[in-house]
């Protein structure tokens, strides 16, 4: 388990800028109130075995009476360096980026079920979606009664949305929470 | 200046001619003949110059003829003059003589200021003059003109050169008319042209088609000098104008058509028109002088709004369109109404001049407003909202087009047919087409005759003048815009403070009105200003704001309904207003913003938005609780019914009603409340509890009270769903009106119990509605026993007072009784002891 290095960092906060905008401050700076200090800490980023956890200091401090080779996981896992050095988010940080997407698209209950099977997300499938998407920019996927579903990266702008046939793509899928189930080795 | 100098010439050249050969011809004697009140008038004048003038020359020699002829022609000059300078300063147009008086002497103001009133109207006098000249010898003339008109039609034409035998009448006439006036005083005078005034009008209301000359007269009449009588003549005019005018639009003949014959009706209605037209643009010429001169301002925008307001087909309207729409934000309160009143009825009665008017006052607004830098009064925009546009020609076009398109295929199947059938004859084919030929002429024919306005080209005025709408309100918001943004770098909020956007507020008014008809490509544009401007106050408010709450308010609900009404197809979620309208409840100030803005988006944007998100419906639900605690009745009498509507539709937000803080397992990332988390996203509302609730079951007013324990229950009892159907808007306005009266309700609470108050309150309303009503009835009464009740509360008040101070006092009295005997007793032991 070490920090990340500088190069590491700005590729992670550039990720996550994407979807969290502004309030990527307060996934930096927010308070934790995890373990049992009185004084609050806060959240700072590690990388243990090509993966980046989003960990509170208390819970790091303790981390490091654990072993290289014996420490699994700790804190969220927010993503994973691949073997090409590029850095990918996973599913595990869909709690961090729900709490503070910027831009977000409600699905239908009919096309929920779809984007869970790692589909991506048609015009038809929209219930509702924030103003002033651009494409590129990241979007946090939700139930139509705010349940975060996933995340991906938006194909259209919001004006562009409107005149979308109801096949076009909006939103490109990244990670869903249906990868628990599909997935569950390899997370 | 040669049609002025022929104007004075006429009286002073004829005499001459007169003395030395009269040639009458054949016709003017006839005509004198015929018309014996001339000539009556003409013989009596001629005799009573001449006989004077005959006898003299009877006994005097050639050169004494000669110096009396001078003589008179000096004293009838000077008489002239006179008569220019006392009656009519208008009429002495000639600036040859306005120069030769300005170099004299001290009198050089006086003159100087008369004509300054009128610096224009020369050139346009002159004209009139020629046409006064004309009418003059038209109006002498008319019988024989008529005659000679069966003859032909150019002596009709050569009418200028039947002038001098008129100016044999007209100059004695004129001479002895001068000496008239002399005597008549000037109230004499005014009281006579006024009564002339009204004959005139009189007689051309009458009979406009055979008067119609008069209407030279009267115009001639509003050169006075007296401002009273011109305004009157102004005045009479716009009557007689707007009474006169025909119902459609004048063209005046080509020449072609001039010399084409006619009939005789024709040729009158012709002269009727074109003397009607001319007598209209010299008065039309003559209000637009008198329109820069102060004194007559008034009179004349009312007469150019008037016309326009009654004949906005007629010919020159464009010259009444524009005068009204430079006056349009005038600083003069009246001429500012009338010229906004004006145009509002041109929209709304479009059917007038079938929209073309619409169109050009809406571009010329569009050109004010841009040169004026959107510096404008804001009742000028104002007007726009009174703008209709008719959608039903949009939904007409969309059949059209599928009719085209089934012709289409029919044609093709058809086609399809014919090639698939290729053996009927030529001679059906050509009958065919010459049939499908018919029919096209005969349309065309019948469109061409038909009154019914082409829907396209209505339809192509409606898309311009709905472009130049929104280019005025764009230019609008983006002058706002750019006003605002400069400030943060300049810092100057001083100099800033003082350029407010009057146009803004109903620019937004009317953008909200047509937000319907905006073109999806530029929703996204002004989406993006709305946002900015909805943002600007944020930033700086400290150092003075140039947007108010208000208008940023207006801009949020603005920035809905054009989303609401462009996109039902899709849901869009308009985040930043709502971060916006988050923090502007924070910022609103009861007695400064309008109440009833922050009411209607409050309805807008939380009530009639279909779901929201969990977090920030909470982050609402708090924020309307804490706001409601500290403003007004009607404030927070809208902010609980939002309040209410949202914990009715989010149920999981009713988790803010348990007496549970930290919101259990919903409570989501933010752990805690923060209350100054400016997105309500991050607020972590749910984390809090609604205690505001509980203060407020015991506000003052009534109603509040009510609806605060109502929603209090909301968790207790989940099966009443029923949706309340009051909107904040409806709750603020009942409670408002509601407020002047409830000032004396507290007084007539106050007497009655408290605990009372609480459980009938409903009881008490009602009997306090009688007491209002009694008190509308007799105000007097009721302020009679109010002051005896209050009187007799006081004397009991006081009975209370005096009481327990005779009784403290007795107490203390006692007391002090006890104490020395005690004391005596002590002492009574002590000897004892």
């Amino acid at each position: 388990m070490r920090t990340l290095d500088e190069k590491e960092t700005t590729q992670v906060f550039e990720k996550l800028f994407k979807f969290a905008g502004n309030n990527l401050k307060n996934i930096v700076d927010g308070a934790s109130h995890e373990g049992p200090d009185p004084a609050p800490g806060r959240y700072c980023f590690r990388l243990c075995k090509n993966r980046v956890f989003y960990v509170s200091e208390s819970l790091v401090r303790r981390a490091t009476n654990v072993g290289r080779h014996n420490l699994a996981s700790l804190g969220t896992c927010v993503g994973k360096f691949t073997k090409g050095g590029s850095f990918h988010l996973t599913i595990q940080a869909l709690g961090i980026l729900a709490a503070n997407a910027r831009h977000k698209v409600w699905l239908k209950p009919t096309s929920e079920m779809s984007f869970l099977y790692g589909n991506h997300v048609l015009k038809g499938g929209l219930g509702r979606i924030t103003e002033n998407i651009n494409p590129g920019d990241g979007v946090v996927v939700f139930s139509m009664s705010d349940v975060p579903l996933g995340f991906g990266i938006s194909q259209r702008s919001t004006q562009d949305c409107r005149k979308l046939d109801p096949n076009g793509l909006v939103v490109l899928h990244q990670a869903d929470i249906g990868e628990y189930l599909r997935m569950e080795d390899e997370l | 200046m040669g049609k002025q100098k022929r104007v004075i010439l006429p009286p002073d050249l004829p005499p001459e001619v007169s003395e030395e050969a009269i040639e009458v011809s054949d016709e003017d004697l006839q005509f004198v003949n015929e018309n014996l009140d001339y000539a009556g008038f003409v013989s009596r004048l001629d005799t009573h110059s001449i006989t004077k003038h005959v006898t003299r020359v009877a006994d005097l020699k050639e050169d004494a003829l000669e110096a009396l002829y001078e003589k008179r022609l000096k004293k009838k000059k000077a008489l002239q003059k006179d008569e220019e300078e006392e009656e009519q300063p208008g009429i002495q147009v000639g600036r040859l003589d306005a120069l030769p008086v300005k170099t004299l002497d001290g009198q050089l103001y006086y003159r100087p200021l008369s004509k300054a009133s009128k610096p224009t109207e020369d050139g346009g006098e002159g004209e009139e003059h020629a046409q006064e000249t004309d009418k003059g010898l038209v109006k002498l003339n008319k019988a024989e003109r008529r005659a000679k008109l069966k003859k032909s039609k150019k002596e009709a034409k050569k009418q200028a050169k039947e002038l001098p035998p008129d100016e044999v009448k007209d100059n004695p006439q004129t001479a002895v008319l001068a000496e008239l006036k002399e005597d008549i005083t000037a109230e004499e005078s005014f009281e006579t042209k006024k009564c002339k005034l009204a004959e005139l009008g009189i007689a051309l209301l009458a009979d406009p088609e055979s008067n119609i000359k008069l209407l030279k007269e009267m115009l001639q009449m509003c050169n006075d000098h007296n401002h009273a009588i011109v305004k009157l003549g102004l005045l009479s005019l716009l009557a007689v104008f707007k009474d006169i005018i025909p119902g459609y639009r004048i063209r005046l003949p080509t020449e072609k058509e001039l010399e084409m014959k006619v009939s005789k009706d024709v040729k009158k209605m012709r002269y009727y028109e074109s003397t009607l037209l001319s007598a209209y643009k010299a008065y039309l010429q003559k209000l637009m002088v008198l329109e820069k001169v102060s004194l007559y301002q008034h009179a004349v925008v009312r007469c150019i709004c008037t016309l326009l307001d009654a004949v906005p087909h007629f010919n020159y309207r464009e010259s009444l369109v524009e005068v009204v729409v430079r006056n349009i934000s005038s600083s003069d309160e009246v001429i500012r109404k009338l010229c906004c009143d004006t145009i509002k009825s041109l929209f709304t009665n479009e059917g007038k001049h079938s929209g073309e008017v619409t169109g050009a006052a809406i571009r010329l607004i569009a050109n004010y407003v841009k040169a004026h830098n959107c510096q404008m009064h804001p009742d000028s925009i104002q007007v726009l909202m009174s703008l209709s546009f008719d959608e039903d020609l949009h939904r007409s076009e969309a059949p059209d087009k599928d009719k085209k398109v089934k012709k289409k295929h029919y044609k093709k199947g058809n086609r399809l047919e014919e090639s698939s059938h290729p053996q009927p004859n030529d001679r059906k084919k050509s009958r065919q087409e010459m049939m499908s030929k018919m029919r096209e002429e005969v349309a065309a024919d019948y469109k061409a005759a038909s009154f019914d306005p082409d829907i396209m080209e209505r339809r192509r005025m409606q898309s311009e003048t709905l472009s130049a709408v929104f280019e005025i309100y764009f230019r609008i918001l983006k002058h706002t815009m750019h006003s605002i943004v400069p400030r943060p770098n300049g810092d100057t909020g001083t100099t800033h403070v003082t350029e407010a956007h009057p146009l803004l507020g109903p620019c937004l008014d009317g953008l909200g009105k047509f937000s319907h008809l905006i073109d999806l490509d530029y929703i996204g544009d002004l989406m993006n200003y709305l946002k900015k401007l909805a943002c600007s106050g944020g930033k700086s408010d400290s150092s003075g704001k140039c947007v108010t709450v208000s208008e940023r308010l207006r801009c949020c609900i603005i920035a809905f309904k054009v989303m609401r009404n462009n996109l039902d197809a899709l849901n869009v979620d308009l985040q930043d207003f709502f971060v916006q309208l988050y923090n502007l409840i924070l910022e609103y100030r009861p007695g400064r913003d309008r109440g009833e803005v922050l009411a209607e988006a409050l309805k807008m944007m939380l009530c009639n938005d279909r779901q929201h998100d969990m977090q920030k419906a909470a982050a609402f639900i708090k924020r309307l609780a804490t706001f409601s605690l500290c403003f007004e009745s009607a404030e927070s009498m809208a902010a609980l019914v939002t309040l209410k509507h949202l914990l009715q539709k989010n149920i999981k937000c009713r988790v803010l009603l348990e007496n549970d803080p930290g919101g259990g397992s919903v409570s989501g990332s933010v752990a805690k409340y923060q209350p100054y988390a400016l997105d309500p996203n991050q607020s972590g509302a749910l984390a809090s509890v609604l205690w505001e609730l509980n203060l407020l079951t015991k506000h003052y007013h009534p109603t509040i009270s009510t609806m605060a324990s109502g929603v209090a229950n909301l968790s207790i009892a989940p099966t009443q769903t029923y949706l309340s159907r009051l909107s904040p808007q409806q709750a603020f306005l009942d409670l408002s009106l509601e407020r002047e009266s409830f000032s004396l309700k507290i007084n007539v609470m106050k007497s009655s119990n408290k605990r009372k108050r609480a459980s009938e309150g409903a009881a008490t309303s009602s009997v306090d509605r009688i007491l209002e009503e009694a008190g509308s009835l007799d105000e007097g009464e009721v302020k009679k026993k109010l002051s005896e009740h209050y009187m007799l509360l006081h004397d009991i008040k006081e009975n209370e007072r005096l009481r327990s101070e005779l009784d403290r006092t007795t107490r203390a009295l006692s007391l002090y009784d006890e104490y020395k005997k005690q004391k005596k007793q002590k002492r009574g032991g002590k000897n004892v002891s």
